[in-house]
């Protein structure tokens, strides 16, 4: 299967991930600084949101882990280089977060990354964010719900949880729409985390029957919860903002260079079948991005 | 034996503290008493707001209306390093040394006479830290031979006033849940535990629950703890103590666990009634209509009986807050005289517009006036100092535009950053008025097209500042606080983001984002002079009398929310430039009589 990136020209698009390697790193063809940049400072910092399983979050050691952290290892590997992870939390908005990660940095430290991984592909909000590039979407992204069937033997409707509770992360778009939903009926039913860990617990404790959030975290929790019964359910969402939306990363506007070059290692790991087989290890099914 | 051991602990303590100096000046002790009586004592400051009530009035009168025109810099500190940003800090004073912080938490004792450094402190920050709203620090806290501050990554620290040297250093929050700090901490007396150091907190939307937290100041140890918001448990010794409200009395569901209510700004004490007084942010999340219910005590004035942190009296200025009416504005005790009586009354101004005069023994409300033009949100305040809600002006549900287009918009007085921010006002013992430095600018605010959030897609809202008028956006008033009054204004181009200083001597000093420090006179508004500092002022200014002579200081830096925010507003500040240092000013001797 052939997997194509858009926004890549045609001169790079040729211009594999191997016969960047096979070039020596010092391709005459990619003339703008910022890939040269990276590879002569021997050095890729990707950023990744933290408590994010399965695709990016700190270990007890501090080790970054996850589905998008091994991508971000691959793009280092691919262009020769150490990759250090920047492992940050989510700030109000995705726009907040190019700004703070890719473009500007933050306000102490004024630190940012080269990439920015997880970012949704929206051409909305790329025109709007003039300073970063969004580009090369790898994966498809759903909402979804994990229900226990010990608890909850049928989900076909959220009117399920007018009377039973619901766990789900704050301040999410899970949240949102659970919040909203039905004219305020299931305020009363919805547990939440402050992390995505705190209500992955509540539901893997059993102290509620059903979790809400990204098809990808649900396939994760049965995968980590083998013990319960789980099902992944997609029932209808009323009032859901989008029920999927690709994924794919950014750079800042003067290194879309790089943005193609990773966009490169991201198509051949798709052609390959390693992306699938990466989120496979993680209990998730991958589904390329859907640019309709 | 016992004689000897205790003759050798005495000369070892004597060697520290010889060891400790490196100045002709010399830092003694602060008494609980000196912070208590520090307004009627003109030769040091001692606390944050020139005494615990933060009435930033000084009773000195050498300088005047006359000879201020003579009020010449003696010198200038520079903060030096590549750290700039606002500086929002408030002076310390105590015995011929400066105690002042800076921004990216750093501190400085300077020798008054010279201007010279006699210590730096420099907090290391860990990555990982995202303060929402600049890298500001308001200012220190000083008792026995310590001095205390907040650091960005929400830790206190007590620090040896003679070097500098950290004492102890103990955890208000964890940074890396988005918990920071930037007040000054205030220092109260108990019958139960001695003084105690008091710390509000801050941080980011989501996830930071308000609370005070009351801590031994010699050891760092807490000794209570009080959330702001209902449905959380306080503690006392390390024990859980009571409540705070009633679980979901105001709040449907589990939104009080992340409520919100942050004590961002710090409080103030009134020896009089014993009360800490602390105001509280906006709840979370933003969006009002997915938290029905007054959100108790968020936008809201609390007062706290420090001896065990019970909460003994709650006034909310802006119930089910949907303005980001953030209501952590100081509370400042007055006496105030009406009808032939003295009211124990407060004042605060709150950012959403309203002036409001609370008795402050039990909070009942006594009165509410605009203090700014043209407010939409509300009509007035009732007589329980309820708003009298303008329906159509609360901003909506994001999620009934669901086709993700952006939506209608509509115009809110005050904007988000309130009709006054964190700066504080200053109220004169000798004209019995409230000095206010507030902003006349609005907000426009729509559903925002979809955004996305942590991955994930979104509706949220749009929120633009916008000035009233073409041309000014600060407005320095004098209020009456027994009719609302307003006395006099002084109007500024840029907003103001500066506290206010009064003096018996007749004059009302603040900065201006231009980077003048002015002074008016304190009943006709009249502007009587002004220095070019050479970059924004967003700090307070302070006064006190050293070797018979009267000195005025204030803290230079653009910066703070204002520069962050932008929006139209950017437009008047945008050719603004950074700084960082301190100015110190007197009048030169033969002058002062003048």
């Amino acid at each position: 299967m052939s997997y194509r990136i858009p926004g890549l020209s045609q001169t790079l698009r040729c211009l594999s991930a191997l016969s960047l390697l096979a070039a020596g790193l010092s391709s005459p063809a990619l003339q703008a600084r910022p890939v040269d940049d990276v590879v002569d400072s021997g050095k890729l910092v990707v950023f990744a949101y933290s408590d994010y399983a399965p695709y990016s979050w700190q270990d007890e050691s501090g080790e970054a882990q996850g589905i998008d952290v091994e991508i971000g290892r691959r793009f280092g590997e691919s262009l020769g280089v150490e990759v250090e992870f920047l492992i940050r939390g989510a700030d109000e908005n995705l726009d907040d977060d190019l700004r703070v990660n890719i473009w500007k940095g933050d306000l102490v430290h004024g630190k940012y990354a080269d990439v920015m991984m997880h970012v949704p592909y929206d051409r909305e909000v790329d025109i709007r964010n003039e300073l970063a590039v969004l580009t090369s979407p790898y994966f498809q992204e759903q909402m979804a719900l994990i229900v226990n069937r010990d608890m909850l033997p049928t989900v076909e409707t959220f009117g399920r949880f007018v009377s039973n509770p619901i766990a789900v992360e704050v301040d999410t778009a899970g949240d949102f729409f659970l919040s909203n939903a039905f004219r305020g009926q299931l305020l009363q039913s919805i547990r939440r985390g402050r992390t995505f860990a705190d209500a992955q617990r509540l539901y893997t404790s059993t102290e509620v029957g059903a979790l809400m959030g990204a098809r990808a975290q649900m396939e994760w929790v049965a995968h980590e919860s083998p013990d319960i019964d789980s099902d992944i359910v997609q029932p209808p969402m009323p009032g859901i903002v989008r029920t999927g939306w690709p994924i794919g990363i950014a750079v800042k506007h003067d290194s879309r260079d790089l943005g193609y070059a990773l966009g490169d290692v991201l198509t051949e790991m798709i052609d390959s079948g390693d992306m699938k087989e990466l989120y496979a290890r993680y209990g998730v099914e991958w589904l390329p991005a859907d640019l309709q | 034996m016992k004689r000897k051991h205790t003759m050798l602990a005495v000369a070892s303590t004597l060697a520290l503290g010889v060891a400790g100096v490196c100045s002709t000046a010399v830092a003694a002790d602060v008494s609980i008493e000196d912070i208590m009586n520090d307004q009627a004592s003109g030769g040091d400051i001692v606390s944050y707001g020139l005494g615990p009530r933060g009435q930033r009035y000084s009773p000195l009168s050498t300088l005047n209306k006359e000879n201020i025109k003579n009020l010449y810099p003696v010198w200038s500190f520079s903060f030096g390093g590549e750290k700039q940003r606002g500086q929002e800090s408030q002076p310390l004073i105590k015995d011929g040394v400066m105690y002042v912080t800076g921004s990216y938490s750093r501190m400085w004792a300077i020798d008054i006479a010279t201007g010279e450094e006699l210590w730096q402190y420099d907090a290391r920050l860990p990555e990982g830290i995202l303060p929402c709203c600049d890298v500001v620090n308001r200012g220190a806290a000083i008792l026995g031979d310590k001095v205390f501050f907040g650091t960005l990554d929400a830790k206190i620290v007590a620090l040896d006033a003679k070097t500098g040297k950290v004492i102890w250093r103990k955890r208000i929050g964890d940074y890396e849940a988005g918990y920071s700090y930037t007040a000054a901490p205030l220092i109260v007396p108990t019958e139960a535990h001695g003084p105690l150091i008091l710390t509000g907190n801050s941080g980011g939307e989501f996830g930071i629950v308000g609370q005070v937290d009351a801590r031994n100041p010699d050891t760092g140890e807490l000794v209570w703890s009080r959330p702001t918001i209902e449905g959380h448990m306080g503690t006392l010794n390390g024990e859980e103590s009571t409540m705070t409200g009633k679980k979901n009395e105001t709040w449907a569901g589990d939104l009080w666990q992340n409520g919100g209510g942050a004590t961002w700004l710090g409080g103030t004490y009134d020896p009089d009634t014993q009360l800490a007084y602390f105001g509280t942010g906006n709840p979370a999340p933003w969006n009002s209509h997915l938290r029905p219910g007054d959100n108790k005590w968020t936008s809201a004035r609390i007062a706290i009986d420090p001896e065990n942190g019970e909460i003994v009296w709650g006034f909310q200025s802006t119930p089910h807050d949907g303005w980001d009416y953030d209501g952590v504005n100081e509370f400042i005790s007055f006496d105030m005289e009406k009808d032939g009586e003295t009211i124990k009354a407060g004042a605060t101004a709150d950012r959403n517009g309203f002036f409001y005069v609370l008795d402050r023994t039990n909070g009942e409300f006594i009165s509410a006036t605009p203090f700014v033009r043209d407010i939409t949100w509300a009509s007035g305040v009732d007589e329980n100092g309820r708003p009298l809600f303008n329906p159509e002006n609360r901003p909506g549900n994001p999620a009934e535009s669901a086709d993700g287009k952006k939506g209608e918009s509509i115009f809110a007085v005050p904007g988000f950053l309130g009709a006054k921010n964190w700066m504080p006002m200053a109220y004169s013992q000798k004209t019995s008025n409230f000095y206010i430095p507030s902003n006349e600018w609005g907000m426009d605010i729509w559903n925002e097209p979809i955004t996305y959030k942590k991955g994930a897609a979104y509706l949220g809202a749009g929120f633009t500042i916008k000035p009233l008028f073409d041309d000014y956006i600060g407005s320095l008033k004098a209020v009456d606080p027994s009719t609302g009054e307003i006395k006099w204004e002084y109007k500024n181009k840029a907003p103001l983001w500066g506290g206010v200083l009064t003096t018996a001597g007749g004059l009302v000093f603040t900065g201006t984002p231009e980077g003048y420090l002015k002074a008016f006179d304190d009943e006709t508004g009249e502007e009587l002079w002004k220095f070019q500092t050479g970059t924004g002022i967003v700090s307070s200014p302070i006064t006190w009398e050293q070797d018979g002579e009267q000195y005025v200081a204030i803290v230079t830096g653009w910066g703070g929310a204002v520069p962050l925010w932008g929006g139209e507003v950017a437009k008047v500040v945008s050719y603004l430039n950074q700084g960082g240092s301190v100015w110190v000013f007197k009048v030169p001797e033969g002058l002062a009589s003048r």
